[in-house]
């Protein structure tokens, strides 16, 4: 039996709903096409209707997810686009490391400014022929918990002869390449780690310089960094922050202008 | 204008059977409703074609045959012949390049094929 018009009309009205779906410069070369396709296939008498339904459905399914893919890939992968989005992503990463790594630079130098001045006043009083222990001043501070700067005086072969401050109820001293360092160049500022560790390790930012004269030997002036690695953590975080929110604004404009200005003629025919 | 790029083998099925289809209507076969030889088919006679065991037996609809051509116009394989006795359909035929490439597969089957009979997993003279 031949199927009348009226049989063929709705699955033509469906499917030229469906042709809808499909992306713009797709179905305006093709979709008129795609609707012939299937009116001839409905006119063709030796396939079942119910047949061309079940492929038809499946085709569907498939081509539009097909079809949309390979637009997205298009519209997406122009060498322009990548390159405009790559070279942002660059900046924006360079900028991120930049907002890392100089607040952490000006935050690490600022920690040894009272040390500077305390270590330079304390050796010209050692050069002046005071004793080391009148020099220093007599009050204690625990080194792992006290943010107070300390100063501590060494001999010449790096011994301690008179402190501010102890450790676990000691004088600790820096290795001795250190102070062999300071012999040689006058002066090191260095971040010394008297209590190694992540966790309950101790951190000192220290000025370690060499006292000359009569009674040659060296001023330590150091102080605890546990503020300022509080304060870089945050500095880090902030840096972290900027560089993902940079990073989310590129891509969510790389995608809007992939889209807008996404090719609208088909670029076969 | 499409620019023929290096065959990719092997081809998928759909891509095949459409290969195989417009090559047909080269030899001269057509059915009833092609309007000859060298002028190509339409869209629905591709998609007959490729249902026939000897066609790959591939059942496709529009959407995949006409997102198939799009590609294979692209890779420039195929190209549309000009000849229209509908404005709605489009007549499709092989390129230089389109004929190389189904040679290049057809090539590359018939060694995948005779090295699964000399294994014997395919009678000799058998169907293939």
């Amino acid at each position: 039996m031949t199927p009348s018009n009226n049989e063929n009309g709705r699955p033509l009205r469906f499917y030229r709903w469906a042709t809808q779906l499909y992306p713009q410069p797709f179905r305006s070369v093709y979709a008129a096409a795609m609707q012939q396709t299937l009116r001839d296939a409905l006119n063709d008498q030796t396939i079942p209707h119910r047949f061309l339904a079940a492929v038809l459905i499946r085709d569907l399914a498939i081509s539009l997810v097909k079809e949309h893919l390979a637009m997205l890939r298009e519209t997406y992968s122009r060498p322009a686009l990548v390159f405009n989005a790559l070279v942002l992503a660059a900046l924006a990463t360079g900028l991120g490391l930049a907002l890392h790594v100089i607040p952490m630079q000006v935050l690490r130098l600022s920690a040894n400014d009272p040390q500077i001045a305390l270590a330079d006043d304390l050796v010209a009083q050692l050069e002046r022929g005071i004793a080391p222990a009148a020099a220093v001043p007599a009050a204690t501070i625990d080194m792992a918990r006290s943010l107070s700067p300390f100063v501590i005086v060494y001999d010449d072969q790096g011994h301690p002869l008179a402190s501010q401050a102890q450790l676990n109820g000691t004088v600790p001293a820096p290795p001795a390449g250190v102070f062999d360092q300071v012999r040689l160049r006058g002066a090191e500022r260095l971040s010394w780690q008297p209590v190694l560790g992540r966790e309950g390790g101790v951190r000192i930012a220290t000025v370690l310089q060499r006292v000359n004269g009569a009674h040659p030997g060296f001023v330590l002036a150091g102080r605890n960094m546990r503020e300022v690695e509080a304060r870089e953590q945050v500095v880090q975080k902030l840096a972290g922050m900027t560089w993902l929110g940079m990073m989310g604004v590129i891509l969510v404009g790389t995608l809007a202008f992939g889209w807008y200005t996404r090719p609208k003629d088909h670029a076969v025919l | 204008m499409a620019t023929a790029t290096s065959p990719s083998t092997p081809l998928s099925p759909t891509v095949l059977a459409i290969l195989l289809s417009l090559a047909e209507s080269e030899k001269g076969w057509t059915s009833e409703s092609s309007p000859g030889p060298w002028e190509g088919k339409h869209g629905y006679l591709i998609m007959k074609d490729a249902r026939l065991p000897q066609g790959g037996a591939v059942h496709m609809g529009p959407g995949t045959l006409y997102g198939s051509l799009d590609r294979m116009i692209r890779d420039g394989m195929v190209e549309e012949s000009g000849l229209s006795d509908d404005e709605r359909r489009r007549y499709y035929r092989l390129t230089q390049h389109g004929h190389s490439v189904l040679a290049t597969e057809l090539s590359r089957l018939e060694a995948t094929l005779t090295s699964a009979r000399a294994l014997g997993l395919i009678p000799h003279g058998g169907r293939s």
